[in-house]
């Protein structure tokens, strides 16, 4: 192992990316961006009011007075916005469509005093989206019946042992775009790299000097490293810090930075980053050897990428995934990096948490495995 | 097949020939690239290896220089079995792709492949330079250079160790008629100083410049010599009627020449 020869690989990597300043972008510019617009996204859709009208299908006398006393519960919630001229569910089915309205209490005709039934109408297109109207609305009928009985219900309140249970999605989904934009770029960017030297000939040549397979893979790890570190630096002093800027004329006040709150240290953070890059470089080095094409890299997105975003605990936690599904999830690197992330970032552990020298521990050994794999089949001729 | 070697002189050097080649094999599937080639040539001369495209020229250059292995046999460089990562320092190759890099600055790209050859003396990397002439574009990025050009950076990235043997894979193709005059001189001024240099190509006038030559065909060394004694054996003056005759494919049948077709494969 000559230090000289990997530093002359190393210098040669940070050469190249110099001269071209679309990898650079595509590295510094395009994370930024996406974590830009997701904090954007996130943090706006949260504080939608919901329209709400409610109708009654019941020839019930009873149902008027439900009728009034839910529109007085209702609008007594500051997330909601009950529209008071619709009466008639057919007009109301029409206003979802219309997306005049969000959401319908429907009394169904078969409403009676002693089984009071109540829908709750939306559209259907994105149940999921549509849903997050839902609580608010629940919360002012319980009131409203608990009102009616006059009796009162307990108030319930949420706490979580870490973190606080009004953390916005920003909060919680931070940790895991840190972690997954490092992993997906730098795979891209190796892959590329090294599948270059293969069909450009320079592999051929590198093979030819008295460089050895593992000084390429550590000159390519640090190279890549370097870049992944300071990718990783950006990233986090973006997604952690907040900048203000105050209105001026036309332009209204915005903030530069998410602000995500952090409790742990963020250098753990960064050294869990960090070595799952270092796993992404060898990877990306490795999955050369098996395309021919830049697009054939491309072609692995699919197949290496997005499995990763749907199990690694992106979505879902794992424990929640189909059975079959959890070994796999618990080989995959960015697996243990996302829950090293959420350890230090939301419960705050730090390098004395068992779970996060778990999660490093692991992390080293899936990218040692990998520069193994890559050391072994740089040799390997062209697909 | 073996072909006794035809070289007369520096056989007082009881040293080690600076490539050997004994029994040398290498099989993709069922065919046979290099087909149990036997090869002992000395040092400080400039041999030619010269056959068609798919002759098992490049497949040889890459057994002697360790790039690939064996299928049987064995290759030797300076008295060295291959492959041998630290012989390398003494082998100098250059690849028929260019194989630089484009983003980079001529001297970027010469400088990288010098150090991992372990050639830190920026004087001697600025005089391959200058031979190949290039030494008024340092900066420039290799994406920006001619053909020509690439292919001169790509042979100064052979050379700016000074290696002792070196494997030239088609280093003229692209290069204009001046310059390859240039480019021969110094190949011989770097036999003379000691080196031994492999040079393959398919054109039949550089064959001349060259010491020795070897004829190659379906890996196989048809024959070997200096172009003037081939020319004798084959009985005819001029080399590409030489190789024709020894491919068993006599054009222009000499004299003495066997049943045609005879052995061509």
């Amino acid at each position: 192992m000559s230090a000289l020869r990997v530093a002359a690989v190393v210098r040669r990597i940070i050469a190249q990316f110099r001269r071209d300043p679309r990898s650079l972008a595509l590295l510094f510019a395009a994370p930024l961006a996406i974590i830009a617009l997701l904090g954007w996204v996130l943090s706006s859709s949260g504080a939608a009011t919901a329209r709400v009208a409610i109708v009654s299908e019941s020839s019930q006398p009873a149902s008027a007075a439900v009728v009034s006393r839910l529109t007085a519960a209702l609008q007594g919630q500051p997330t909601v916005v009950v529209n008071t001229d619709v009466h008639d569910a057919a007009t109301a089915r029409q206003m979802l469509k219309d997306k005049q309205l969000d959401l319908v209490v429907d009394i169904p005709a078969d409403f009676t005093v002693q089984s009071p039934k109540l829908q709750l109408v939306t559209l259907g297109l994105n149940p999921t989206g549509e849903a997050s109207v839902i609580p608010n609305v629940q919360q002012a009928l319980f009131k409203a019946v608990a009102g009616n009985l006059g009796a009162a219900l307990p108030s319930i309140e949420r706490s979580t042992v870490y973190g606080s249970p009004d953390a916005t999605t920003v909060d919680t989904l931070a940790p895991v775009v840190v972690g997954f934009f490092v992993y997906f770029f730098v795979f891209i960017l190796t892959g590329i790299s090294f599948l270059r030297e293969r069909i450009g000939g320079t592999l051929e040549r590198l093979l030819a000097t008295p460089v050895s397979r593992a000084e390429i893979v550590l000159g390519y790890s640090l190279g890549f490293g370097f870049f992944a570190t300071l990718q990783v630096a950006a990233v986090l002093a973006f997604v952690l810090g907040r900048f203000d800027i105050p209105a001026l004329g036309p332009v209204p006040a915005f903030a530069i930075g998410l602000g995500v709150h952090t409790a742990g240290n963020p250098l753990i953070s960064y050294l869990l980053v960090l070595v799952l890059g270092l796993g992404a470089v060898s990877l990306g080095i490795f999955l050369s050897t098996f395309a021919r094409t830049e697009l054939q890299i491309l072609q692995f997105i699919p197949i290496v990428i997005v499995p990763q975003a749907l199990l690694s605990g992106f979505f879902w936690p794992i424990d929640q995934l189909p059975s079959l599904l959890q070994p796999v999830a618990r080989v995959l690197p960015v697996t243990y990096a996302i829950d090293g992330l959420r350890q230090v970032m939301i419960a705050g552990a730090d390098l004395t948490s068992g779970q996060v020298l778990f999660d490093l521990a692991v992390l080293t050994g899936i990218a040692a495995v990998f520069m193994v794999l890559a050391a072994a089949t740089i040799r390997r001729e062209v697909a | 097949m073996t072909v006794a070697s035809s070289s007369t002189t520096t056989s007082a050097t009881p040293a080690a020939p600076a490539v050997e080649a004994v029994a040398l094999r290498k099989a993709f599937g069922a065919i046979n690239a290099v087909d149990g080639i036997d090869l002992s040539l000395p040092a400080g001369r400039i041999y030619g290896m010269l056959g068609p495209n798919g002759s098992g020229k490049t497949t040889l250059i890459r057994l002697l220089t360790g790039l690939t292995s064996a299928t049987s046999g064995q290759a030797r460089v300076l008295g060295v079995a291959m492959p041998s990562r630290t012989n390398l320092a003494r082998i100098g190759y250059m690849t028929q792709a260019d194989g630089i890099y484009p983003e980079l600055s001529v001297w970027e790209n010469l400088s990288f492949f010098a150090a991992l050859y372990g050639q830190r003396d920026r004087a001697e990397i600025v005089r391959t330079l200058e031979l190949v002439e290039l030494d008024r574009r340092l900066g420039t990025p290799a994406l920006q250079l001619s053909g020509g050009m690439r292919r001169r950076l790509s042979l100064a990235c052979a050379l700016a160790h000074r290696p002792t043997v070196i494997f030239l894979d088609e280093p003229t193709v692209g290069v204009d008629p001046a310059l390859r005059v240039q480019f021969w001189d110094h190949f011989h001024r770097l036999a003379a100083d000691g080196a031994t240099l492999l040079v393959s190509s398919h054109v039949m006038d550089e064959a001349d410049r060259c010491d020795e030559l070897l004829f190659m065909r379906d890996g196989h060394v048809l024959a070997q010599g200096t172009p003037a004694d081939l020319r004798v054996r084959a009985g005819t003056d001029n080399l590409e009627s030489a190789f024709l005759h020894f491919a068993g494919l006599s054009a222009s049948p000499p004299a003495a020449a066997g049943p045609t077709g005879e052995a061509a494969r």
